[in-house]
């Protein structure tokens, strides 16, 4: 309880923070090429692992139905609804928010975080805004880049049995999709981006001091974001129902 | 002209008086008093040991000095100005004239032995060449006799190695205060003395003043002009090293038994 | 330059995704209104496809309620296809697999109409229920069997030369044979409406619409269900011309019988009126059996399957239910 109310006073010194100059631009940037491009190769693998063994699997449960044509469509909503999203953030939650959190932890505990604000830099810019933009910004990307991933792998799930055009394909999945199943899973990505970003942020920056501080920092960065993960995704699909956009 | 007899005028002024002033300093954590009233002056081109033991508030009063932490009460003056009463700006054009040297040296871990000592650079002196930028690097290293680590990481260096680049960042900038937090620490003596050594070279060639916290006592003899010795959160006693020693106060005592 | 390829290549994607629902849903090409009125619009939600003998062509924009037995629902249909569509064209609404989304079905008239102007209202029909269908069919299946039953035993009699004395005085025979007289021309009117809706799906099946239609993409049930329909209908035919000849032939036994000239005269005086009942029934019995291979495939049909089954299941309860009661 006085963690969120902590993660929430950080979450307000980020914005108050962000929208201040100096822009760290260049930091933000190689944050960017780090915390996105980096991890393209991993959600990548993950994304077409998913995509082909979704797939395979729900054929079966089709085929009893007599609907295996609805393969396609199936497994296209599901992607881009909610396993794209909430997987790809999983993985970006273990791959970045671990990092993050162990290596602000490591630059708290041996004074690094320090020597920044001494050598002129308000560090909290300089890390923490960077870092959380980035996230912020990147996860939606990959997000994009995971679900096309995942569609291909489907493809070639599709056709491990029996044969399907591309064209075909992708017009089955792409009838089936409607704006309200792509754009909430969008959006929603920036938030979980955001929520990697801020809560390795702030188990790095507070972390307690010596080796063993760091490595709980980027432990618990981990299993809280993949928490806060499913409390977003499960607040989105209220919201999107609310608002009538299936 | 007229501003350059005010510079020159505020030069002799900081060069014949008191570069720093600690003046009634408090500062607690929780119910913990670590410093109670605490009093130092440091004269320009001095070299100043504040002795005490581990946990004494050693390390919180140069946090305090530089402006990591806040005093509760009471007044650090840099050059004359009281860095309490101080906007960001204003602290980071002070604190461009101070160096610290980290007890832990504060490398960063993703940049080269290059990128570090840049980055004080750039960051404070936001208008210089890339010229000027890599012949002062290059000075710095061979201040501290480590031109040849210039592309390598911190992660490759030993820890000696370290502490010397450490110090070469905190020299980059030509400061005229450096504050060293427990510069033999984690250090075998030879390798201690060695930095001891660097660090008195480095001073006489820049003619900086400096404010030494450590309860090494090799370090201690080595280096000090005088010694102030931090006993419960106080200013327990000050003197020469010969003085010092010379004392029968069990409090002094301790420290060189 | 790495990075700039990759958060490119990620909205490209997105965008991608974006057109391609897009074009879908007709909001990147020119369009016009296009309006139905319906009694019940069963589900149908604004975005829902429409479709022009099953071609993608719109989609439904809005749905208001004009008054309580009246809902207007407006389509915005792709601007090519107003030289496409006559005013004469039936508006249905139909679903996408019998799971799937409701779709509206625009089908062409059938006459060189005029084409449709922007905002007119085009006709509709009712959507058809494949529950009553069913069952309506079901009921006359039974009908059938059931005369086709009778008239074999009647026939059976008729056939056999050493009863024919005890069954012509049998005074009951003439009633037993109007009784399945009336049987037959019931079956009849039955059969009649359930190869007009029968009709009707097939059409549907044909043109890819309707409910069953998705689900139905195997023609050759298409087929068989026309079929069976043919069939019914030729059921019904031949029952309508058996009930005639029965009623002429009652009517003789009984005027011969009246003016007294015999039962046995008066049925061996026309034996070739026999070899038509015969041929008649025969051809009932095929059609009957024809029509219950057709009902069996269905009851193997994945679709249907569910009504089936609860169809045992309730003539399971009942047998077990007489069973008790003896």
């Amino acid at each position: 309880m006085q963690e969120t109310g902590d993660v929430s006073v950080f979450a307000i010194r980020f914005f108050k923070e962000a929208f201040k100059p100096r822009y760290e631009i260049s930091e933000f940037i190689r944050q960017c090429f780090v915390i996105g491009y980096k991890s393209l190769p991993l959600i990548g693998l993950t994304g077409f692992i998913m995509g082909l063994v979704l797939t395979m699997q729900l054929r079966p449960s089709l085929i009893e139905y007599g609907v295996e044509s609805q393969l396609p469509a199936m497994v296209g909503i599901a992607i881009v609804r909610e396993i794209g999203p909430v997987i790809t953030a999983l993985i970006f939650a273990g791959k970045i928010g671990s990092s993050i959190g162990a290596e602000l932890g490591s630059m708290k505990v041996t004074e690094q975080i320090d020597a920044m604000e001494v050598s002129g830099t308000n560090p909290f810019k300089y890390l923490v805004v960077t870092r959380v933009l980035a996230a912020t910004l990147m996860l939606p990307v990959l997000v994009m880049l995971g679900d096309a991933i995942s569609l291909f792998g489907s493809y070639l799930g599709v056709n491990i049995r029996g044969v399907t055009s591309f064209h075909l394909f992708y017009t089955q999945v792409f009838d089936n999709l409607a704006f309200g199943d792509v754009l909430p899973a969008f959006i929603k990505s920036f938030f979980f981006g955001f929520a990697v970003g801020i809560i390795g942020c702030y188990k790095g920056y507070y972390s307690a001091k010596g080796t063993e501080g760091v490595g709980q920092s980027a432990n618990s960065a981990v299993v809280v974001s993949s928490i806060v993960i499913f409390v977003i995704d499960l607040v989105v699909v209220q919201i999107t129902d609310l608002l009538n956009l299936n | 002209m007229k501003e350059q007899v005010l510079i020159q005028a505020e030069k002799k002024k900081e060069s014949s008086g008191d570069v720093l002033v600690v003046k009634h300093l408090y500062k607690s954590f929780g119910s913990n008093k670590v410093l109670n009233d605490f009093n130092l002056t440091l004269v320009n081109g001095e070299n100043l040991v504040v002795l005490g033991k581990s946990g004494s508030g050693k390390s919180v009063l140069i946090k305090c000095i530089i402006g990591l932490l806040m005093p509760d009460s009471g007044v650090i003056e840099l050059f004359g100005r009281n860095i309490t009463d101080l906007d960001h700006e204003e602290l980071d054009k002070v604190r461009a004239k101070v160096g610290f040297l980290f007890q832990s040296n504060a490398l960063y871990d993703s940049m080269t032995v290059r990128q570090n000592l840049e980055f004080p650079l750039r960051r404070h002196w936001m208008h210089v060449t890339q010229q000027e930028v890599d012949n002062l690097v290059q000075e710095a290293l061979e201040d501290v006799g480590l031109a040849h680590t210039i592309n390598m990481m911190p992660a490759e260096l030993s820890g000696g190695m370290r502490k010397r680049i450490a110090l070469a960042r905190t020299l980059i900038l030509k400061p005229e205060i450096i504050l060293y937090d427990e510069p033999t620490t984690g250090l075998d003596p030879v390798t201690g003395k060695e930095i001891i050594e660097l660090i008195m070279t480095i001073q006489k060639k820049y003619r900086s003043s400096s404010l030494i916290i450590s309860h090494d006592m090799t370090c201690v003899r080595l280096a000090a002009d005088r010694i102030v010795v931090l006993i419960n959160g106080r200013c327990y006693a000050e003197g020469a090293y010969d003085e010092l020693k010379r004392s029968v106060d069990p409090g002094i005592k301790q420290f060189f038994e | 330059m790495k990075l700039g390829m990759f958060v490119l290549s990620g909205l490209l994607f997105l965008i991608v995704m974006l057109y391609m629902i897009g074009k879908n849903r007709n909001i990147f090409g020119p369009a016009f209104i296009l309006k139905a009125q319906f009694e019940n619009v069963q589900g149908l939600v604004p975005g829902n496809n429409v479709r022009f003998s099953g071609i993608q062509i719109g989609t439904v924009k809005k749905i208001h309620i004009i008054n309580d037995t009246l809902i207007e629902v407006v389509m915005l249909v792709d601007d090519k296809m107003e030289k496409i569509i006559r005013n004469d064209a039936i508006v249905s609404i139909g679903s996408d697999g019998l799971m799937g989304n409701k779709v509206i079905n625009i089908s062409p008239g059938r006459s060189a109409a005029p084409f449709v102007t922007k905002e007119e209202i085009l006709n509709t029909r009712k959507a058809l229920n494949t529950d009553d269908m069913l069952l309506t069919l079901s009921q006359t299946n039974h009908d059938i069997s059931v005369v086709a039953a009778q008239l074999k035993i009647a026939v059976q009699r008729v056939n056999n030369s050493t009863a024919l004395w005890t069954m012509l005085n049998d005074e009951t025979l003439p009633k037993n044979l109007r009784a399945s007289a009336a049987n037959v021309q019931l079956a009849t009117a039955h059969a009649a409406i359930v190869a007009e809706d029968l009709h009707a799906i097939v059409y549907a099946v044909k043109s890819g619409k309707g409910s069953l239609g998705s689900l139905l993409a195997d023609t050759s049930f298409a087929i068989a269900l026309q079929n069976a329909v043919e069939k019914i209908k030729g059921v019904g035919d031949k029952a309508d011309e058996l009930a005639l000849s029965l009623n002429s032939v009652i009517s003789g036994v009984q005027h011969d019988i009246n003016t007294g000239k015999g039962p046995v005269n008066a049925l061996f005086k026309d034996s070739s009126m026999v070899t038509r009942i015969s041929n008649s029934l025969d051809n009932i019995q095929r059609g009957t059996d024809a029509f219950s291979q057709n009902m069996e495939a269905l009851k193997h049909n994945i679709l249907f399957r569910g009504y089936f089954r609860k169809l045992e299941k309730q003539k399971n309860r009942e047998n077990r239910q007489s069973i008790v009661a003896h």
